[in-house]
């Protein structure tokens, strides 16, 4: 059994302009000790994802309206809320983007990690010190016993992200998410950071979900990923299988929108039309259609679900040996997938069917 | 020269931590027109503490032979209608003010934070009921509010405080309410929650404190009006309601028909409540400012 079971999970948001549909039934799982990643564009509903797991979608707006989470078996959707508290912290915690901010500004490092400590566990607050000293010494800040009881503005971006990763593994959770934990970093500290993480969760066999959407950072990082859009997973696989086979038309899109060192001088980069869908409507189709280059007329209608590259091959859900499975109607080749733009003869992405153009077209007036 | 190796490697900042309230102070040092505020309020606070040192006439009982006299080396600010000297009375004015002041904000103080802790603590219809009671209070001017308090319970010490404390919580329920919805959605709070954090101790640990710096400033201002309308109060006739009590506010009334022939007798009351105000107020604003946390590094 996996450690993590997401069966699709689906989540809405209530808002006053209607119903937005952030995650629409995604389902995947973890197994102890690997890491995953979830890559997609801003708003595809990989943080949404993440919080859903963690519970702490924002009331009363944010609901999950349907699916399975379960950690070790365990049904997270189902306990009370005194019961989810106990488990954070505990067996699951969660790294934030900004580290700035996502340390209390008038509480010391001690006072805030001492605090998490005692909250889960039955040490005293000497206890709780000395090992809180040790975790601050375990994730690199020198000098740990004067630096404990400094203020969180006294430290740079960088160790304050040390620090938020010593109180997310102070208390050996065996899922970690970390979302987009060095987005807001300066690249040299990035990778330090990076490497602390893969270095401390490899070592207490921690399961980690890394949310990015730096594809560098998902290929150092991870041993699988999700590829989202729009609230699906639109293709998964191993991490080297996905860089070296490509499939899905937004994987595509991705991988030759960022510039690589090894390419031949002078190749532009190709960037995806378009911006992602507006999520106030119920999806119809594929959600990638509207900018995909190899759409069919069936693309219009039809969303298709994740199947197995290679049809017909047992699915496999977790670790090295994960099935590659893309959600498409018309797989790129692997000479498109390397040029980045459909090479058949005479094809044209299919025209929106009429319907969709009315509503495309209605949607950009101005109320 | 010869460098020592001990100059040589890079020199090491480290500096004992100072915390958020040190280096407030530190900034409110910097600040000139907070340092002439609190010397105001220094000289209000000695008088008061100081008021039978400063002065050995009972600021209740006078001779009448000396009655309406201008200042002089033995009356400082001269003596009033019933030969009482002024400049004891003003000392022991400050005292009542100081007092009634004081424990006016404290109580708006306890009872605002109550209500806005609840409100911006639980949400949801607490929250609505609360905030629809505080809007009819504030809709409400404070000393209006208070006048009717005073009229409604009767003169006397207590209600005076009630009244003008009344008159602040709506004041401090907002401004703490407010706070509250801002830090809720902080990233820092959603971390809290994610390594297990009850909600009480979100609340309490958590936002509270972050949500305290804009009530101190506004308490500290609050302490500037609660003066002026303990003063007002007395002014309108609704102060202690002892005549023998000395009250800025009264003594304005009591010589207000003698402006022409013994200016003094207003002038000195009313210079305190304004040198007092002031204080506060220039007080208030640099405590902003030092606490302000886009300055704050």
């Amino acid at each position: 059994m996996a450690l993590l079971e997401v069966e699709g999970l689906l989540v809405r948001f209530r808002t006053h302009d209607g119903t937005v549909y952030a995650v629409n039934g995604v389902s995947f799982q973890v197994d102890e000790g690997e890491t995953l990643g979830l890559v997609g564009e801003s708003g595809c509903g990989k943080s949404v994802t993440s919080l859903a797991l963690m519970r702490l979608l924002p009331k009363p707006a944010g609901r999950v309206e349907g699916g399975h989470v379960r950690l070790d078996g365990t049904e997270l959707l189902d306990l009370s809320e005194a019961e989810m508290r106990d488990l954070r912290g505990r067996e699951l915690a969660m790294i934030f983007q900004d580290p700035m901010t996502s340390l209390n500004p008038v509480l010391t490092i001690q006072e805030q990690m001492v605090e998490t400590i005692r909250a889960h566990t039955e040490l005293t607050a000497a206890q709780a010190t000395a090992r809180a000293v040790e975790l601050l010494g375990t994730v690199g800040i020198p000098r740990p016993e004067t630096r404990l009881k400094a203020f969180p503005h006294e430290f740079s971006g960088g160790m304050r992200q040390r620090v938020m990763i010593a109180m997310a593994l102070a208390l050996h959770p065996r899922l970690l998410i970390a979302d987009e934990p060095t987005t807001a970093l300066d690249v040299t500290i990035q990778a330090q950071v990076l490497e602390l993480l893969r270095a401390l969760t490899a070592e207490a066999r921690t399961a980690v979900i890394l949310i990015t959407h730096d594809l560098g950072v998902v290929a150092g990082m991870t041993r699988r990923i999700n590829v989202m859009y729009a609230g699906y997973i639109v293709e998964t696989a191993p991490t080297a299988e996905l860089f070296a086979h490509p499939s899905h038309p937004y994987t595509v899109g991705l991988l030759h929108s960022i510039p690589r060192l090894d390419a031949p001088e002078g190749e532009p980069l190709i960037p995806i039309e378009g911006t992602p869908p507006d999520q106030r409507h119920a999806p119809v189709g594929c959600p990638f259609a509207p900018r995909c280059a190899w759409r069919l007329p069936a693309c219009w209608t039809t969303n298709p679900p994740l199947e197995p590259l290679v049809p017909g091959t047992p699915v496999v859900l977790t670790g090295d040996r994960a099935t590659h499975r893309v959600a498409c109607l018309n797989l790129p080749t692997a000479e498109e997938a390397e040029a980045g733009m459909p090479l058949r003869d005479g094809f044209v992405a299919a025209p929106a069917p009429g319907s969709v153009v009315d509503e495309l077209a209605t949607a950009e007036v101005p109320a | 020269m010869t460098v020592g190796a001990a100059s040589i490697s890079r020199p090491v900042r480290e500096r004992a931590s100072r915390g958020l309230w040190r280096d407030a102070g530190r900034r409110l040092l910097r600040n000139g027109p907070a340092i002439v505020g609190l010397v105001c309020i220094l000289i209000f606070v000695v008088g008061a503490l100081l008021a039978p040192v400063l002065s050995s006439y009972d600021p209740s009982v006078g001779k009448l032979v000396d009655r309406m006299k201008p200042p002089s080396p033995a009356h400082l600010m001269g003596t009033d209608l019933l030969g009482r000297d002024e400049f004891a009375r003003v000392l022991y004015g400050a005292r009542l003010s100081l007092q009634l002041g004081t424990i006016s904000v404290v109580f708006g103080l306890f009872f605002g934070i109550v209500i806005g802790a609840a409100a911006g603590g639980l949400g949801g219809k607490v929250d609505a009921l609360l905030m629809r009671i505080v809007d009819v209070l504030l809709a409400i001017p404070g000393i209006l509010l208070a006048i009717g308090i005073v009229a409604w319970l009767g003169r006397g010490q207590i209600q005076i405080m009630l009244a003008v404390g009344v008159s602040y919580t709506p004041i401090f329920a907002r401004l703490l309410r407010g706070s509250l919805l801002a830090l809720r959605e902080a990233d820092f709070v959603l971390a809290g929650r994610s390594i297990g954090a009850s909600r009480l101790r979100l609340l309490v640990r958590h936002m509270l404190p972050n949500a305290l710096t804009p009530l101190i400033v506004q308490a500290t201002l609050a302490l500037a009006t609660a003066i002026i309308d303990v003063a007002g109060l007395g002014f309108l006739g609704l102060g202690p309601g002892d005549p023998r009590v000395a009250e800025w506010g009264e003594m304005l009334t009591d010589s207000a028909r003698f402006l022409q022939s013994a200016p003094y007798l207003i002038f000195f009351p009313a210079a305190a409540i304004v040198i007092s105000a002031i204080g506060f107020n220039l007080v208030g604003d640099g405590l902003r400012e030092a606490l302000d946390p886009r300055l704050r590094r």
